[in-house]
């Protein structure tokens, strides 16, 4: 088999046998969940719960009409204590609803999880309004709801299964190849079905194709691809950001996302691993994206692992029960994601989001910082990028305010990786600058707009 | 727990052991083998030249900074890099104080006046070395015979194969002039770097050496030099030189390996890359052939660092790239 790539990249340093051969520990009992109500890219949605009511397993405590809203389960059985803003995983206070666990009253089942539904047999609108109600949105990181997603607008010939975890550190993608590759092949399979795509591929960077065999196996045993539907493997090489949509549409498929565009314009959705695992469960189960896998590691924690915890489940009480064991003398960065693209909290008191992949507990030695120094030319963040957006010259148009030229190099089109940012021999702020540069780029086409009218 | 000492900041988190002094010093390194050859060929003299331009250098900028109340950069090698790669480009018998001027000149005029590293527009080690060409001509050009070379006994002062070319010599002769049997055998001599020249230049082998190591460890890349050596050899055909003998003389090597790669100076882009590298090697033809020096390579550099700027317009396509809309000609569309 080939190992297809896509043009630039870096290659940070991978850490990944600090937690790759941790089984998945299931984490049931939590003291208390902090369910940010919130979690998903859309409208915003609004709790249908008060405070001190009785919410089941499963249970939907927050909804709202619209298309792009996404609901929210009760990730345990307990009594609602709080509706009230909390810190979340993005570093902004949003609305969060507290539930602590408690037995449920004689004779009660302590689960509300929706009827088992056949994908195969049900209407598209079927399929796509239960992926709605169980809450399911994209766990890779984005957070983009999945009916949405999986109603594209314009055919598609090619589903991508994303297990390329490209972020350093994070295994749990690798570890649900692992663990049960029959739930990935029967989300990919449903996903197929939902948008009738004619091929699916299992996507895997190289450090992972010991996998292979297995995942193999579990395709090879999918009543659908008895029937006749087609699904593959590819092998990616390993590269920073080769999990990234576009550059896994690039590398597998040769073709490019046009800038602005979405996958669906090049026919292809790609979709998580983790996703299509969750998909799978709200079809076979009825059951709502209420936990999901992560991974906990980092230097900083002595006991690097991947677990299943609740949605809401907050870093320090995994701690408090015994689940991780963090060592808070060392302890300098608390990271939500991967060290690439993930988000440094201010605590551990933050809750575990449906788009938390990992959390990284950084020790002082591996909290690095530096001081910038000045650009040497070097070229190397232009080799890096992967949408070939020249970072350098990006950043120079950025820094002497001149947008117009920024906005021609391509600052809509950064995807906001850091590989510029990593391989930067004077640690320049450019992914920085450009997070930065495209608010101000947007308040300024806005302002603009005003103005015309 | 104190919340205290936990850093915030943007991603990402982890970074490349990759760093500007780790860059530099790697350059340095692939400058010694073609030093250490320098210092066998020339003795003393060239040790003296390479120390004394270091020194000058690194003690310019430290000194320079201090003046304009600037933060100390000695500690990223970028001047030990300008005033080694200048030492290199000099003829071993350069008086030490014209070494020392150029060297200050390169650092602190050349540099530090733009901004300091890779703000420069211009080459810091060519622009020292053009500035002492300039300032006194005849002791940049005047070359000391290497170690054991020996000459015909009638020659009256020592040249290098570039002069004799210029003064009207057939190649043939001059291989004869430094007793090459033919041209073949003076091709080899060339390569191996038994010839007068600057201190570091004459070594095409440890030249190669080094640049293979920058490139084999992606301090630099293939494009600038390559280029450059590829249009040398095409321009020089084309204007009836002997492209071998182009390649293998003078500074042009060293020039392409090491000076044309310099971050600061050479455009960013791929294309751009590509493009100044072709213009420097036409540049350094042209001026062998018509000018009237015998070598090029200095000013040929300086040349294309102007076009830089330009040069780096010249950005690869972006990913996902769609051209504008053109737009639609109503007339067109109104008579169908």
């Amino acid at each position: 088999m080939s190992i297809k790539t896509f043009r630039g990249g870096a290659h940070p340093s991978e850490r990944k046998d600090r937690s790759q051969h941790a089984p998945i520990e299931k984490v049931s009992s939590v003291p208390q969940v902090v369910i940010p109500v919130n979690q998903h890219f859309g409208a915003p949605i609004q709790p249908l719960i008060k405070v001190g009511d009785f919410v089941r397993l499963g249970q939907k405590i927050a909804d709202a009409e619209g298309r792009m809203t996404v609901p929210i389960h009760a990730s345990i059985a307990g009594v609602v204590k709080k509706i009230e803003p909390r810190m979340q995983s993005n570093n902004i206070e949003g609305l969060c609803i507290v539930i602590e666990p408690k037995d449920t009253p004689e004779g009660e089942s302590d689960r509300e999880f929706m009827p088992p539904l056949d994908p195969f047999a049900c209407r598209k609108e079927e399929a796509l309004l239960r992926i709605r109600e169980a809450g399911i949105i994209g766990m890779g990181g984005a957070g983009f709801p999945a009916h949405v997603k999986l109603a594209p607008t314009k055919p598609i010939s090619l589903v991508i299964a994303n297990a390329a975890e490209c972020e350093p550190y994070l295994t749990i993608d690798e570890r649900t190849l692992l663990e049960m590759p029959d739930k990935i092949v029967d989300g990919l399979s449903i996903v197929m079905k939902i948008i009738n795509a004619s091929e699916g591929i299992i996507a895997i960077e190289e450090n992972k194709k010991y996998t292979i065999p297995l995942v193999q196996k579990a395709i090879e045993e999918n009543p659908q691809v008895r029937a006749g539907m087609k699904i593959g493997i590819q092998v990616l090489k390993t590269k920073y950001p080769q999990g990234g949509e576009k550059m896994l549409i690039t590398a597998i498929t040769g073709r490019q996302v046009p800038s602005g565009g979405l996958p669906m314009d090049v026919g292809c959705v790609v979709s998580n691993v983790g996703t299509l695992c969750a998909i799978a469960d709200a079809f076979r189960e009825g059951k709502p994206l209420i936990d999901r896998g992560f991974t906990v590691t980092g230097e900083a924690c002595k006991t690097p692992k991947n677990i299943i915890a609740p949605v809401g489940t907050v870093v320090a009480d995994l701690a408090k029960s015994g689940v991780i064991d963090i060592d808070e003398e060392s302890l300098s960065k608390v990271i939500f994601g991967g060290p690439m693209m993930g988000v440094a909290v201010p605590s551990t008191e933050i809750p575990v989001q449906k788009n938390t992949s990992g959390v990284l507990l950084m020790s002082v030695e591996e909290a690095l910082r530096f001081e910038e120094k000045t650009c040497i030319r070097c070229s190397r963040c232009i080799r890096a990028c992967p949408m070939k957006i020249s970072p350098a010259l990006l950043a120079i148009a950025i820094e002497s305010g001149n947008y117009g030229e920024a906005e021609k190099i391509g600052l809509q089109d950064c995807i906001e990786c850091g590989a510029c940012s990593f391989v930067c021999p004077a640690h320049r702020y450019l992914v920085q600058r450009f997070r930065v540069g495209k608010q101000v780029l947007r308040a300024l086409k806005q302002k603009e707009a005003q103005n015309v009218r | 727990m104190s919340d205290k000492k936990i850093i915030l900041s943007s991603s990402p988190h982890t970074f490349s052991p990759v760093d500007t002094p780790r860059i530099m010093l790697s350059v340095v390194i692939a400058l010694v083998p073609a030093a250490a050859y320098g210092i066998y060929l020339y003795g003393l003299a060239a040790l003296g030249v390479i120390l004394t331009s270091i020194t000058a250098a690194v003690l310019s900028e430290f000194l320079f900074r201090k003046l304009i109340k600037a933060s100390t950069t000695v500690g990223d090698f970028s001047a030990v890099v300008s005033g080694l790669l200048l030492a290199l480009v000099l003829p071993p018998a350069t008086p030490l104080w014209m070494v020392a001027l150029g060297a200050v000149f390169a650092i602190v005029v050349a540099k530090e006046f733009f901004g300091g590293l890779g703000a420069n527009p211009f080459n810091p080690a060519l622009i020292g070395r053009a500035f002492l060409l300039m300032s006194f001509p005849a002791a940049i050009t005047s070359w000391n015979m290497p170690k054991g070379l020996a000459l015909p006994a009638d020659a009256v002062s020592t040249a290098t194969p570039l002069n004799l070319i210029k003064q009207g010599n057939s190649l043939a002769d001059v291989a004869k002039y430094f007793g090459a049997s033919d041209i073949g055998a003076f091709y080899r001599q060339l390569f191996i770097g038994y010839r007068p020249g600057t201190i570091g230049e004459s070594s095409i082998l440890l030249v190669l050496l080094g640049g293979l190591f920058l490139l084999a460890i992606g301090v630099i890349q293939w494009i600038v030099p390559v280029s450059v050596l590829a249009s040398t050899f095409v321009f020089s055909w084309l204007l009836g030189m002997d492209p071998v003998f182009s390649l293998l003389t003078g500074g042009i090597a060293f020039g392409a390996f090491f000076m044309a790669t310099d971050y600061a100076t050479r455009p960013l882009t791929e294309k751009g890359q590509a493009l100044y590298g072709i213009g420097i090697g036409l540049i350094a033809v042209l001026i062998r052939k018509f000018g009237g020096y015998p070598e090029g390579v200095t000013y040929a550099i300086l040349i294309m660092n102007v076009l830089t700027p330009f040069l780096n317009k010249l950005r690869t396509k972006k990913y996902g790239f769609l051209p504008p809309p053109k737009p639609v000609k109503p007339s067109k569309e109104a008579t169908k």
